[in-house]
């Protein structure tokens, strides 16, 4: 059973990667800097609850702070420029956090051992849950709360006034900017709250893993973070779910006996899934198709 | 201080390949308006079916596995082309963005299968040649990657200002509709500039190859980010923006490789692009109208 569990805690964390690249996607704009800031809230939450002492929810909630403030810094000078260059821009954001990571040594003496980040070692001993005789079960609930609470104000969005007005700026940003929306604004205030939810998810990573490297954060990282709402289908925040599963559960795990052809499979996949729906999975048609056969379409 | 300026040497010769890369992204740029992350690892891919005419013709001269790796990559920027661009609609940037990543996995994977993930050797040729100039000496291989590189920029841009083929592949990328409407079919210009790019592709994974001396499926998500860097600070869609942008990010990198270790060295060149997009967001070439 615990393998059902840590495979929900994968796809939980997973989920959280995807959505806060969701909120950035309904934008229009594609961030390949997700997974610079899932290792920010990873490495920042890490060396909480580690180094400092503290309790993890806390260090969570700094973790995702970290993660929202360097989104905040790094959408300023990044979304003076648009499209394709935002790309490259958020991919070497992406590699240089990496690198830094790779870098960076700060570790302290406990006992007779020393602990903290040591450069390409990476991070070991972030063992809160199991000091904290945490059970899996009990961690994938953790983990799951904060999925739901993620997708559930995403969900709001979607439906508030602000989620009108991220679309808004998706569609057409032209439009969007002559009705009086200040695209900045709009932009950066996306980009922060979808650092805040990679933070946030990088915080729960680092923990249920217990060790953290540069390399869990490399552009395979940031490119799935991506590819998960842009699979799914950007209609709705269960498109990035579905896509989670279907990556994580069956590509990952359902094809492991296919042994090393999984991996050709995947790149293989993606572009065939590219070619057959090229706005996803669940797009807007499908969407409405599945509404129509449970009879509940509210007319929306 | 002479230790320094020969490292900077040594990198502007070996920048040449980042600017052929830089190269190949801008001209898929120019004239779809879409990203080819597939590109780098397509050269590479290239410059590995290069090997291929060894196992055929053991011993064969390194002149003819380049020539192999020139004409594969053409045969694979065909293929990249055909999967990734040709049946998705225009409209949907996000999808051939993300059906090109899927190809930049696949190539990945089938070098990593085809090589059980070991680096190979590459035939390198002039390896044991120095010239001497003053206090400063150039590495035969690298003044060979620099000239094959300048030879393939004069090349292309003769392809594309003074042939008709060239005249049609600038038209469709100022006004696509436009062009199709004097009868240039548009669906052939881009499948024809992915070969082109693909041939450029090639002998730059060559040439990559032939002044590391060996390739490693390792290579191809760096040599990808430094093609896209080179490809910002140049300007998207300018072809000598790339030409410059290449050789000062490998200036630049070696020059931060010798201060810094070759740890931090990528960081400084993240740095170098950060300027750029907040002091110079259009790139050292901008095209009229403003970057983006």
């Amino acid at each position: 059973m615990d393998f059902y569990y840590g495979m929900a805690q994968i796809v939980g964390v997973h989920t959280l990667l995807g959505l806060s690249a969701y909120i950035v996607l309904l934008t229009g704009q594609v961030s390949l800097a997700q997974a610079g800031f899932f290792a920010i809230g990873a490495y920042a939450a890490g060396m909480l609850t580690v180094l400092a002492g503290w309790h993890l929810v806390p260090a969570l909630g700094v973790g995702g702070l970290a993660g929202a403030v360097t989104a905040c810094a790094v959408g300023f000078p990044a979304l003076r420029v648009k499209g394709l260059m935002l790309v490259i821009a958020t991919l070497a954001f992406g590699e240089g956090v990496r690198i830094f990571f790779f870098n960076f040594d700060y570790q302290i003496a406990r006992g007779d051992i020393t602990i903290g980040p040591l450069g390409g070692e990476g991070f070991r001993q972030i063992r809160f849950f199991p000091e904290n005789g945490w059970t899996t079960a009990e961690v994938m609930f953790f983990i799951w709360v904060f999925v739901i609470i993620v997708m559930l104000v995403l969900w709001w969005f979607d439906r508030s006034r602000y989620g009108a007005v991220l679309r808004a700026v998706g569609e057409d940003e032209v439009a969007a900017q002559s009705v009086g929306i200040n695209l900045t604004a709009v932009k950066v205030s996306s980009m922060t709250i979808g650092g805040a939810i990679a933070g946030l998810g990088g915080g729960l990573y680092a923990h249920y893993t217990t060790h953290i490297e540069h390399s869990s954060f490399n552009v395979l990282v940031a490119t799935f973070a991506i590819a998960y709402p842009i699979v799914g289908g950007l209609s709705n925040v269960l498109g990035t779910l579905l896509a989670v599963i279907f990556v994580q559960v069956f590509l990952v795990e359902g094809l492991r006996f296919l042994g090393d052809w999984r991996n050709l499979l995947f790149g293989a996949l993606i572009v065939l899934a590219m070619n057959l729906r090229p706005h996803g999975l669940l797009d807007a048609q499908a969407l409405a198709r599945v509404r129509r056969l449970f009879g509940k379409d509210r007319g929306a | 201080m002479l230790d320094f300026l020969q490292a900077v040497l040594d990198g502007m010769l070996f920048g040449a390949t980042y600017a052929l890369i830089g190269i190949g992204f801008t001209l898929v740029f120019g004239v779809m308006h879409k990203i080819n992350m597939a590109y780098a690892a397509a050269s590479i891919g290239g410059a590995y079916c290069g090997l291929l005419i060894l196992q055929v013709m053991a011993g064969a001269s390194p002149w003819l596995v380049f020539l192999c790796a020139f004409a594969s990559g053409g045969l694979i920027g065909y293929l990249v082309y055909l999967a990734c661009f040709h049946f998705i609609p225009l409209s949907s940037p996000l999808a051939t963005l993300m059906s090109t990543v899927g190809m930049l996995l696949l190539i990945d994977e089938i070098i990593v299968h085809a090589t059980e993930g070991r680096a190979l050797g590459y035939p390198a040729v002039f390896d044991d040649v120095m010239l001497r100039a003053g206090e400063f000496s150039l590495r035969g291989d690298l003044l060979l990657v620099f000239g094959v590189s300048v030879l393939c920029m004069a090349v292309l841009l003769f392809l594309l200002y003074k042939t008709r083929l060239g005249l049609a592949t600038r038209a469709v990328s100022q006004q696509p509709v436009a062009a199709q409407l004097c009868g240039i079919r548009v669906t052939r210009v881009n499948a024809v500039t992915f070969v082109i790019t693909g041939l450029l592709g090639g002998i730059a994974g060559a040439m990559i190859g032939a002044s590391v001396g060996a390739l490693s499926p390792l290579l191809t998500v760096p040599l990808t980010v430094k093609g896209l860097i080179v490809t910002v600070i140049g300007g998207l869609g300018s072809i000598p923006g790339a030409i410059v942008a290449g050789l000062l990010v490998g200036a630049f990198e070696n020059a931060f490789q010798v201060l810094r270790g070759v740890t931090e060295r990528d960081l400084y060149v993240m740095l170098l692009l950060f300027a750029f997009l907040i002091f110079r967001p259009g790139g050292l070439f901008a095209p009229k109208g403003g970057g983006g």
